[in-house]
């Protein structure tokens, strides 16, 4: 068993992400200055940088969470393109095909944690409650947390939370998934659980996005490192590469900083 | 009769007026305070400019505008229908205001993560937002609830014959010392109406939050 569905191997298309000249600002303040990023299906990117590089940022814009002022967003099959109304429909089809995963789990506090993966598939995907429960069953236990269904997220430890997160958005049988930091709110001993949950995801050929600051991760699990800086993405490529030997003096300033902690 | 059975006397328009404005406000306040959440300026202006005006008057001008001012149509000879809708009015404008802080105290990550899922909107609201606000403010509703049950008895002063004005007509037929017992009859009255709104709401708050462990 898979954790991505299987239509999703072998008979759907699987899709990446184009995003070109992605530009947003509030008021006068520059958030992401012409920014482009492609992802390969299958693959999985890291995206890391100082904080107020505009990580997070970006990583919304995939989903339509924030609306960049200028460039275009292809994701799966759907382009956006800036100052175009997106009507609801088109919007709840990108969403339903990217799931997300927050740093602070967003779980709904007064749904079980089987409410929580169960719930959207029956409103979005028209699921019946039954089929919905299967699913989440299958994909409660394939994180770890059968036992955990009946309760509500209050009960359940933070790495527990995240797991359901993660359940709950694949539930949605999405074609990538973004992770925006989703381990910073953990200690780290329970940062692995999470951690292990999204290896196991990226050998199933998941397409991922991560925003993170765990570099171990990165350097062994992503394909493609990119690097943030001051609104821009200043360097990216294979993350040891990148790792042992930065082309920017940021890069090798930022790394130094982590690598030391 | 004694103080005691004309205090009672009253007891049955003290409840009914209470909760008919109680039922008026709880109703009327969802739409008032969808407005006050409004994206759309022109009607947010206007259902502030609402609650600001009928919170900014006593309740008991309301009252007496209404008994007064409108005798000549609706409310003519009528002054417990006068008192409902006056107590009914400025319970919508408390309420709405009540339902307004509870909507927006729902954490932002809610709402990010309803729309990442692609929810519609309906779902959002009433299975995800209204939900979460309904536990952040039931203890504030039954603490309005409680504050309406005592300002009920500002319709004595339009002679609606509830427990304060049957109080007063017997205090004023028993010019003694006993003038003063129905007051004290009404005040115990009024205690023991309230206490159990007061332990049925902190008993549901402490149910809610022991099954969601907040």
């Amino acid at each position: 068993m898979t954790l991505s569905p299987p239509a999703d191997s072998k008979l759907v298309p699987r899709l990446g992400i184009k995003l070109d000249n992605i530009s947003k600002r509030y008021g006068d303040h520059v958030v992401l200055d012409d920014v482009s990023l492609h992802v390969e299906p299958g693959t999985v990117t890291a995206l890391i940088g100082p904080s107020g590089a505009g990580k997070s940022t970006f990583l919304r814009c995939i989903n339509l969470l924030e609306r960049p002022d200028a460039g275009t967003i292809r994701v799966a099959g759907h382009t956006i393109e800036p100052g175009k109304a997106v009507n609801g429909r088109d919007l709840a089809a990108l969403r339903s095909t990217v799931g997300m995963v927050f740093q602070s789990f967003n779980l709904f506090p007064h749904m079980t944690a089987l409410k929580n993966v169960s719930f959207p598939q029956q409103r979005v995907l028209g699921r019946s409650k039954e089929e919905a429960d299967a699913r989440s069953m299958q994909l409660l236990e394939r994180v770890g947390l059968k036992e955990k269904a009946g309760q509500h997220p209050g009960r359940c430890s933070g790495g527990q939370q995240q797991r359901i997160a993660i359940a709950r958005a694949l539930a949605l049988d999405p074609s990538i998934m973004l992770f925006d930091e989703p381990t910073s709110a953990l200690d780290p001993e329970v940062g692995l659980e999470v951690l292990s949950v999204m290896r196991e995801l990226a050998a199933d050929g998941m397409t991922m996005v991560v925003v993170t600051h765990e570099m171990q991760f990165a350097r062994d699990v992503s394909d493609t490192l990119v690097v943030m800086a001051d609104c821009k993405i200043i360097e990216q490529g294979d993350p040891k590469a990148i790792m042992s030997d930065p082309a920017e003096a940021r890069t090798r300033r930022f790394l130094r900083a982590v690598l030391e902690r | 009769m004694n103080a005691f059975t004309a205090v009672l006397e009253g007891l049955p328009l003290t409840v009914g007026l209470t909760l008919a404005a109680f039922a008026i406000g709880i109703s009327g306040a969802v739409p008032l305070a969808l407005g006050l959440s409004s994206p759309v300026v022109p009607l947010q202006l206007a259902c502030r400019l609402f609650v600001d005006l009928v919170r900014g008057v006593p309740i008991i001008v309301w009252l007496f505008l209404l008994k007064f001012g409108i005798q000549i149509g609706t409310f003519k000879f009528n002054p417990v229908g006068a008192a409902i809708v006056g107590l009914g009015v400025v319970s919508v404008a408390y309420l709405a205001e009540i339902y307004r802080g509870g909507l927006q105290a729902v954490p932002r990550g809610q709402l990010e993560a309803a729309h990442a899922l692609g929810l519609p909107r309906g779902s959002t609201f009433f299975r995800v937002v209204v939900p979460q606000a309904f536990r952040i403010v039931s203890p504030s509703i039954a603490t309005y609830l409680v504050g309406l049950l005592k300002d009920s008895s500002i319709a004595s002063t339009i002679i609606v014959a509830e427990m304060v004005f049957q109080s007063q007509s017997f205090a004023r037929q028993h010019p003694t010392v006993e003038g003063i017992l129905p007051y004290v009859i009404v005040g115990v009255v009024y205690i023991a109406l309230s206490l159990p709104v007061a332990y049925l709401s902190r008993w549901l708050d402490a149910r809610m939050r022991k099954v969601v462990h907040v």
